[in-house]
């Protein structure tokens, strides 16, 4: 039944490799033709075990849906993306800033560290509730809940990048009169980059779970509002709508930061 | 992390001094500019709301740890059997892991309305969203574990005649354990959350539905207290699994 | 009637929400303010969202972001911290319970006159009066619907432990299915659902009006400080309303699509059922002489005393501070009317 399907799309996939096309073409090429086949299996299983609908509904009802009101979509698509950004850029930025004080100030990392932990536990939820009555219905909440659920992470992993600078090359660029700012810059931090991607690409996914969860709290455009206003409708394929949506934003953003990461970190050969 | 602190007990008195220095802060603020409690109450107040509905509290603690518990065991489980299948059949990575992205692409809680629908209020509900919170960074645990092993020593049990499943059961699974015991801890705070998060938006009893009661009876005391009691619960939880980890793997 | 003659010339900086869907054009003489509405946009909020695609609100001086409520929300609560300026809540009984606890909030008006809230159940099962409700699975919304469910039983002679009362789901699949035995609905929302699913001939309701009851719904609130320092805000803000509302009562087709605009995965068949409904209930008890908002004075007082009777406030409040019907008798009775 699929093999036709399959040899052509083989077939394809050896077209394009024979045609000695550059790396990346070649991956987006077979990127595509690996949501193609995804989405057949996807529009033909439903209709082989015949899948209610109020479980999962055929791809293309969801891409009509979404092609009947493509604003709310692509609205909240850019609403949410522009709060899973700020969240991610501020803790990302305060992750790595705190990470190089606790690297240098062992007081105060003994000391505010077990705090750090602590917030982690609290209900981000919970969290949320507060934080829209101190800030109101403003892309600053959003970003506050994702800044809150990405510094974390941030901050242990550049921690645990720094510690892992070798002492002798430290010794050695001292040895040559080296300020602390310089060797922050030119060894510890370059050495530490690798860990502290580990922790941005999490805190990548992660900002996006805190701009869909502060969505919930009275937001008028994102795919979290269009998540929660498809639940109070029982909506099911509106809810498919936001989840597809969401996870492209997801996969989007992690994929942009992987690539920086390859670039930046060119030297990581554990890929 | 020995190189991380001078001392233990020096450590640890700093790290009291920080809480208590953040306390004292918070009563004086909310005490010292007379914030009312819906902005922010003072913590001798919570504290004596926590303990004078300290019955409601731990009810509702004890609801969210069996939805947490259950779904990270049933987490564990899938996690675990999904890695041990691919690492027994390779042919199954290619079709498993794209799929297991895939889902996780969308954050968890992204499904929550989903599964609110299918599964209703009902304590279901919240246990089936923590294993899918938990399953992926279990099985993603897992196979790192499991892929870490030395091939060389693979190939010597093979020529000494090992089955797979022996090769598995006695080297692969035991090289795997320190990375999985790393995935389940980290994900013991990850179930808690996710079972108050989906309580929020619909259930019958525990701390979310507590956190959903206080905040629409503006009984911002309350609020809080239910956020220190999970808290608790999280730490709780996580300290139990770290405390497992090292009885099993005493050889670290 | 108090009336207030205060002359301010201060602005002070009002709302600190003021959205991303704030798109006026500078016009200097414009006060920035917000409303949040109880719920997720739907037609039942149809008049504000028509002023504001309109353009009323601007042509009162104010530049108004309409936000949605939800879930996890109280709008009293984000009306006293200054988060939004005015807030639609919950209704008569969440008023109360917030000046209950000091919320220095204040209703400025009443929407919905009458009780929204039914409680079905099947024609031909076994609930046939509300005696029958003992022992039943009864699900409610604790957002003020159980205080209706507690009066109604209270009334009867019934104490509520012995139902079975749990919260109610999101959606009404477990009544449609039986496991659930009463529901509560909202005549303009989960009303047309049940009937969508289930012939309407098979079903009973119960209303509150039966046994004496009436549970203002949907109430406009300010804070304390705004009502004081900003009045002319506060009546422009309801002049600009009212005539929203008017408007789409008189093109209701007009106004669903601009519901929709908001809210683009609603069901259209769904809103125009709700618009007819809110309509019913916005016009009626003393609103159909008086006009939309109208604060009835002698169901605001009998609703306190229920609720001091049942414990839903701890003790008698002031109801001429809770409840200032200055603003909306200040708007021309001809306004009001739809």
């Amino acid at each position: 039944m699929s093999s036709p399907v399959a040899t052509s799309l083989g077939e394809a996939g050896a077209a394009a490799r024979s045609m000695a096309m550059p790396a990346p073409l070649r991956k987006l090429i077979r990127l595509l033709l690996g949501l193609v086949v995804a989405a057949v299996i996807w529009e033909g299983a439903v209709q082989l075990f015949g899948i209610r609908p109020y479980y999962l509904p055929r791809l293309s009802t969801i891409l009509m849906a979404i092609a009947a009101t493509p604003r709310a979509y692509v609205d909240g698509f850019l609403r949410t993306l522009a709060e899973t950004l700020i969240g991610f850029a501020s803790g990302g930025a305060f992750g790595v800033l705190m990470g190089v004080v606790f690297f240098r100030v062992r007081a105060l990392r003994e000391m505010v560290f077990p705090i750090f932990v602590v917030s982690q536990t609290i209900p981000v939820i919970a969290f949320g509730a507060l934080v829209v009555l101190w800030f109101g219905n403003t892309l600053l909440a959003k970003a506050i809940i994702a800044f809150y659920l990405t510094f974390f992470p941030v901050t242990v992993n550049t921690l645990l990048g720094l510690e892992t600078v070798d002492p002798k090359q430290v010794a050695l660029m001292r040895s040559f009169g080296a300020s602390n700012r310089q060797l922050l810059l030119r060894l510890q931090l370059p050495t530490a980059l690798p860990q502290i991607f580990v922790a941005l690409r999490l805190a990548a996914s992660l900002s996006l779970v805190g701009a869909i969860v502060g969505e919930w709290f009275g937001d008028t455009t994102g795919l979290g509002v269009l998540l929660l206003q498809a639940m109070f409708t029982e909506n099911v394929v509106a809810i498919w709508a936001a989840l597809l949506a969401a996870a492209l934003l997801g996969t989007g953003f992690y994929a942009v930061v992987a690539a920086v990461e390859r670039r930046l970190v060119f030297w990581n050969a554990e890929q | 992390m020995s190189r991380a602190f001078a001392s233990p007990s020096l450590a640890v008195q700093r790290g009291i001094l920080g809480a208590v220095l953040l306390v004292a802060c918070w009563e004086g603020a909310a005490r010292g500019l007379h914030l009312p409690a819906y902005v922010l109450p003072a913590v001798s107040d919570i504290l004596a709301g926590l303990w004078s509905k300290r019955a409601t509290l731990i009810d509702a603690a004890g609801y969210t740890l069996l939805e947490a518990l259950v779904g990270y065991g049933l987490g564990c489980l899938i996690g675990i059997g999904l890695a041990v299948a691919i690492a027994l059949v390779p042919a199954l990575r290619s079709a498993i892991l794209p799929l297991a992205t895939a889902i996780n692409s969308v954050p968890v809680v992204g499904y929550s309305p989903l599964i609110l629908l299918w599964f209703g209020i009902g304590v279901s509900s919240k246990i089936v969203m923590v294993a899918m919170a938990v399953s992926f960074t279990i099985l993603l645990s897992m196979l790192a574990g499991l892929d870490r092993v030395d091939r060389r020593a693979v190939d010597l049990m093979k020529s000494f005649g090992a089955s797979r499943f022996g090769v598995l059961w006695r080297l692969r699974l035991p090289t795997a354990l320190p990375l999985l015991l790393a995935g389940m801890r980290v994900s013991t705070v990850r179930s808690v959350i996710v079972a108050i998060v989906t309580e929020m938006l619909g259930a019958h009893g525990g701390l979310g539905w507590v956190i959903y009661q206080a905040v629409l009876q503006i009984d911002f005391v309350q609020v809080w207290a239910a956020i220190f009691v999970a808290s608790a619960a999280s730490l709780a939880f996580f300290g139990l699994i770290g405390f497992l980890e090292r009885k099993i793997l005493f050889w670290t | 009637m108090l009336s207030r003659r205060h002359a301010f010339s201060v602005l002070s900086a009002i709302a600190l929400a003021t959205g991303s869907l704030v798109t006026a054009a500078p016009a200097a003489e414009l006060q920035k303010a917000s409303l949040r509405l109880k719920w997720l946009p739907q037609a039942q909020f149809a008049g504000f969202y028509v002023a504001a695609a309109k353009g009323y609100y601007k042509a009162e001086g104010i530049d108004l972001t309409i936000n949605p409520g939800g879930p996890n929300l109280l709008t009293e609560n984000l009306v006293a911290t200054g988060a939004d300026t005015f807030g639609l809540s919950g209704g008569t009984d969440s008023v109360f319970a917030a000046r209950d606890k000091g919320l220095p909030i204040v209703c400025i008006g009443v929407s919905h006159q009458i009780t929204p809230f039914i409680f079905v159940t099947r024609k031909d099962g076994p609930v046939k009066t509300i005696q029958d409700f003992k022992g039943k699975t009864v699900t409610t919304w604790f957002t003020g619907a159980n205080h209706v469910l507690n009066g109604m039983l209270a009334k009867e002679g019934i104490k509520p432990d012995e139902l079975k009362i749990q919260p109610q789901q999101v959606s009404v699949t477990p009544f449609v299915d039986g496991s659930v035995d009463v529901v509560t609905a909202t005549y303009y929302n989960e009303f047309y659902t049940i009937q969508s699913r289930m012939p309407k001939d098979s079903l009973k309701t119960f209303v509150a009006e039966d046994y004496g009851i009436t549970f203002p719904r949907d109430t406009l609130i300010v804070a304390e400080a705004t009502a004081k320092e900003k009045p002319e805000l506060v009546k422009a803000f309801l002049r600009a309303s009212l005539k929203g509302w008017k408007d789409a009562f008189a093109d209701p087709k007009g106004a669903v699509d601009t519901v929709m605009a908001t809210a683009p995965t609603l069901d259209r068949a769904q809103q125009e059922f709700m618009l007819t409904e809110v309509k019913r209930l916005m016009t009626s008890g003393a609103a159909a002489k008086n006009g939309m908002f109208w604060i009835d004075a002698d169901a605001v007082k009998t609703a306190h005393d229920f609720f001091l009777k049942y414990g839903v406030i701890s003790k008698p409040l002031d109801l001429a501070a809770a409840y200032d019907a200055s603003f909306i008798q200040g708007v021309p009775q001809a306004d009001r009317l739809p």
